[in-house]
């Protein structure tokens, strides 16, 4: 063991069998319910929105998905028409959806996200640069990581100012909510908010879902828990807070106890 | 196959605009605005003394229509009997198809929020009827019908008949004119199509967020995929820690 002064260990520390064995038992939570249900609601909103927004955007000068899949999904929704209300419908309710989460988790979701979790700091620039660099073979250690690393931050900001774009523009669009230059411009900027996005995608279900080392954050998502070996390893920073809130709870445990037990025996004195 | 085509005899034209009304009240156009329009030209003095005619604008319903190119969600498009239609319950009212369109056939309908045009009123058509401004008419200088086929009234009238292009603009427009060579001048030199433009936001789209983004989701999958298959190569232990 390497403890600090408050007793809790160090990043980079060569844990022992007995150490590394003790922290994987160990579950700490990482996500609150309303994230995990947020979260699968997001996916399958965006799974809707890009099935039948690939096949909408169809001028041969635009399309990004193939001829055959606007086909396809003229087959599934009957025609063009439906397909572009099913588009508009679940974008109403994801924006229904995000406005409540918004509304009522301002003070506990969205701003503790933003300002705890998503504001890169130095080491989160330190970390992309060195995993660039371990991703081309050299020897170098990672910085320790808050709740999330500094790519997760960096295309966590992305997805929130991508969302606000996707949103207002997609409202222009479904509402005419001006005149036909911002509807154009619209058409323009959702594009490239939903296109950067879906490039990240890639990258996003791949480190979350199929990469060994980052597996427990995808299993966080059902769960709402990761092995404290992972969150020790990945996101020492966020782990550190973890164990001190933890500590906290520990010692306010303790002196609970220790008051019940001093109002119990004082009952049994007045008893007797 | 049919092909639908209009050619209009310039000879008979007289500007009345009954063609026009008979459009406005048929597809409740607004009042600054119409599918289709008779404008006067002239009269001119040329070498030969005064001429006039009128310019009768409306969708030319071309082989190689730039507007459908331009729609974004092709809403706009060409039928199997060449009549360009807009489908308004895909049309988002966007307007790229009305810059793109050089003959300004399109217009932006406030209170439908949707763009119009002519489609040859396809509906009479898929009821056996002809469009409304071919039958109201009060000179038959309209002459409609199947321009594949050699006996209707629009094969009959096709020689000699022009198309209004340009050197900027070779569409294959399918509503001709019949004109005298000194009227076709007039009508030519002030109505010849410039070239089919797409507005800012449509090019940038086109030409440079598509390819932007293609190159991004391309070097992302490739990332991944490099990934994946050195993952594979690595293999996996039975413990995850």
């Amino acid at each position: 063991m390497s403890p600090s002064k408050t007793g809790l260990l160090e990043p980079h520390v060569t844990l022992d069998a007995t150490q590394r064995e003790e922290l994987q038992r160990r579950d700490i939570k990482k996500h609150d319910t309303a994230v995990i249900l947020l979260h699968w609601f997001n996916v399958s909103i965006w799974v809707t929105e890009l099935a039948t927004g690939g096949a909408l955007l169809a001028g041969s000068a635009y399309q990004i998905a193939p001829a055959w899949w606007r086909t396809f999904m003229i087959a599934v929704f009957g025609s063009p028409s439906m397909i572009l209300k099913v588009h508009i419908t679940a974008g109403v309710l994801w924006t229904l959806v995000l406005l409540v989460y918004g509304i009522f988790g301002f003070r506990k979701y969205l701003v503790p996200t933003v300002t705890n979790y998503l504001i890169p700091d130095w080491d989160d620039f330190v970390w992309m640069k060195n995993r660039g660099l371990l991703i081309l073979g050299k020897r170098v250690d990672l910085p320790p990581q808050g709740m999330y690393n500094g790519g997760q931050k960096l295309y966590g900001l992305a997805v929130y100012g991508g969302s606000a774009v996707i949103i207002a523009t997609g409202l222009i669009m479904a509402f005419h909510l001006g005149p036909p230059w911002l509807v154009q411009w619209s058409i323009l900027f959702h594009f490239l908010a939903v296109g950067g996005i879906f490039a990240g995608l890639f990258v996003h279900v791949y480190m979350g879902a199929v990469l060994t080392e980052e597996r427990p954050a995808f299993y966080s998502m059902f769960t709402g828990k990761v092995p404290e070996l992972y969150a020790y390893r990945h996101h020492y920073k966020w782990w550190r807070q973890y164990k001190e809130i933890e500590t906290q709870w520990r010692a306010d445990l303790a002196r609970e106890a220790a008051a019940d037990a001093k109002a119990d025996s004082a009952t049994s004195e007045d008893d007797k | 196959m049919t092909t639908y085509g209009m050619v209009i005899d310039m000879k008979r034209c007289v500007g009345c605009q009954a063609c026009v009304a008979a459009c406005k009240v048929q597809w409740g156009a607004p009042e600054a605005e119409s599918r289709d329009w008779v404008v006067p030209i002239g009269p001119v003095l040329d070498s030969e003394g005064l001429v006039s005619t009128f310019y009768v604008g409306l969708c030319m319903h071309c082989d190689k229509p730039a507007c459908v190119e331009a729609c974004p969600s092709k809403a706009t498009y060409k039928r199997a009997d060449g009549v360009v239609v807009v489908d308004a319950d895909l049309c988002i009212g966007c307007g790229v198809c009305i810059k793109a369109c050089p003959y300004g056939a399109r217009y932006h309908h406030e209170a439908r929020e949707k763009v119009d045009k002519c489609d040859f009123c396809a509906s009479r058509l898929d009821q056996g009827q002809e469009p409304a401004c071919v039958t109201t008419c009060i000179t038959s200088c309209r002459h409609f019908g199947d321009l594949e086929d050699p006996k209707s009234d629009v094969s009959r009238h096709l020689p000699g008949s022009h198309r209004l292009e340009s050197v900027d603009a070779q569409l294959g427009p399918n509503v001709r004119y019949l004109a005298g060579e000194r009227q076709w001048k007039l009508i030519h030199d002030r109505y010849a199509p410039p070239a089919p433009e797409l507005s800012t936001p449509a090019w940038l789209l086109s030409r440079v967020a598509r390819p932007l983004i293609l190159a991004a989701i391309g070097a992302a999958f490739l990332g991944q995929a490099v990934a994946f298959f050195t993952q594979l190569r690595r293999g996996e232990h039975p413990i995850e820690e």
